[in-house]
């Protein structure tokens, strides 16, 4: 959950950086297109690894037991 | 304008226009089977409430499978946004768009572990057979017009007219692909209750939040295109119209058919699409089609 919440963190800067970068320098079409690819789902994803809420730790281990959905 | 300024206004646009566009899908099919129905905004409300939802993973998933395939599903919108409004490239980067897209459905249900993505999965195979009639659509608007490029696409219809009116049956094929993509389609067999929800059974909270927000983006493209190449230059006002009627339109259909089984599916999609397709091919060489 950690290593999750350092990765979200780090993609989460990237893009940032990644689409401003494109909103302030006018650079090649096919880098922009590029970079928005990337970047905008990254963006959208991290920030939502981020701020969705996480269960309480004595909840955790029975948020894990069910493999799957009806089992 | 900035380009990069450009794609993130028109991904906004995108996901707010086909957000409430499904709302009002939601909404039209509930009218017709006289229940009240949730409010409009309710998909985007649903949308966003998900990211804040607590998101747990199953056992049995693959995990960087199961979050890198929701990654790809918006990847895959985000470079349909760019191939169609922003950049007006050309239509075989959307069919692209659309193979992939089955590749998601397949590997959604695979990477959950779960056994109803697993046959929602099977499903997904079975189901490109609705692709075929788009990759037809697609030709036959090559053939009348010379280029695959949408802006030259909408040129040519600005001088020679709308092409629903010369490739009326491609069209019925193009709009084929937008009812079996439509929710509750009669098409939908990935997503048969009997599956629960199909490949996005295991996807719940935030990710299924991150699927909407793609799905909305998918709805908006998918009516986007159809109205640009077939209905030829409109304004703003003209796509409003064009796609709250579409939307009414695949919403009164969904909620007066049963889902189909899937060999049913199947087979009425290759029925439909074989007879348009010839009939296509007849207006062309009887030369009804100039």
């Amino acid at each position: 959950m950690v290593s999750q919440k350092i990765i979200s963190i780090i993609v989460l800067v990237l893009s940032t950086i990644a689409i401003l970068a494109c909103l302030v320098i006018n650079f090649d079409a096919w880098i922009v297109y590029t970079v928005a690819m990337f970047a905008i789902p990254a963006w959208v994803l991290s920030l939502g690894l981020l701020t969705m809420a996480k269960p309480k730790p004595e909840d955790e281990e029975g948020r894990l037991k069910e493999p799957f959905t009806g089992y | 304008m900035n380009l990069m300024a450009e794609i993130l206004i028109q991904v906004v646009i995108a996901f707010l226009a086909g957000s409430l566009l499904l709302g009002l899908h939601r909404k039209v099919m509930a009218r017709v089977q006289r229940r009240p129905g949730p409010p409009i905004i309710q998909h985007l409300l649903h949308s966003l409430k998900f990211f804040f939802k607590e998101t747990g993973f199953p056992k049995t998933v693959s995990k960087p499978f199961y979050i890198g395939i929701t990654f790809i599903l918006a990847l895959i919108w985000i470079v349909g946004v760019i191939a169609g409004p922003v950049a007006h490239d050309s239509l075989l980067i959307l069919f692209g768009v659309y193979a992939v897209y089955k590749i998601v459905e397949h590997n959604s249900g695979s990477s959950s572990g779960s056994p109803y993505g697993k046959l929602s999965c099977v499903r997904a195979v079975l189901s490109a057979a609705t692709e075929l009639p788009l990759f037809a659509a697609i030709i036959f608007v090559y053939l009348v017009t010379g280029t695959m490029n949408i802006g030259e696409i909408i040129t040519y219809q600005s001088v020679h007219g709308p092409l629903i009116y010369t490739i009326p049956l491609a069209a019925l094929m193009f709009f084929m692909l937008i009812i079996t993509k439509s929710p509750y389609s009669p098409f939908a067999i990935t997503k048969d209750k009997a599956l629960i929800s199909g490949f996005e059974t295991e996807h719940y909270g935030l990710l299924r939040g991150f699927m909407h927000f793609s799905e909305s983006i998918a709805w908006y493209v998918m009516l986007w295109v159809f109205l640009t190449i077939f209905f030829g230059p409109l304004n703003a006002v003209g796509y409003l119209i064009g796609m709250i009627v579409i939307t009414f339109i695949t919403g009164f259909i969904n909620a007066a058919t049963p889902l189909l089984s899937p060999n049913h599916s199947v087979m009425t999609q290759i029925t439909i699409g074989a007879i348009c397709f010839f009939g296509t091919v007849i207006m062309i060489f009887s030369g009804v089609v100039a």
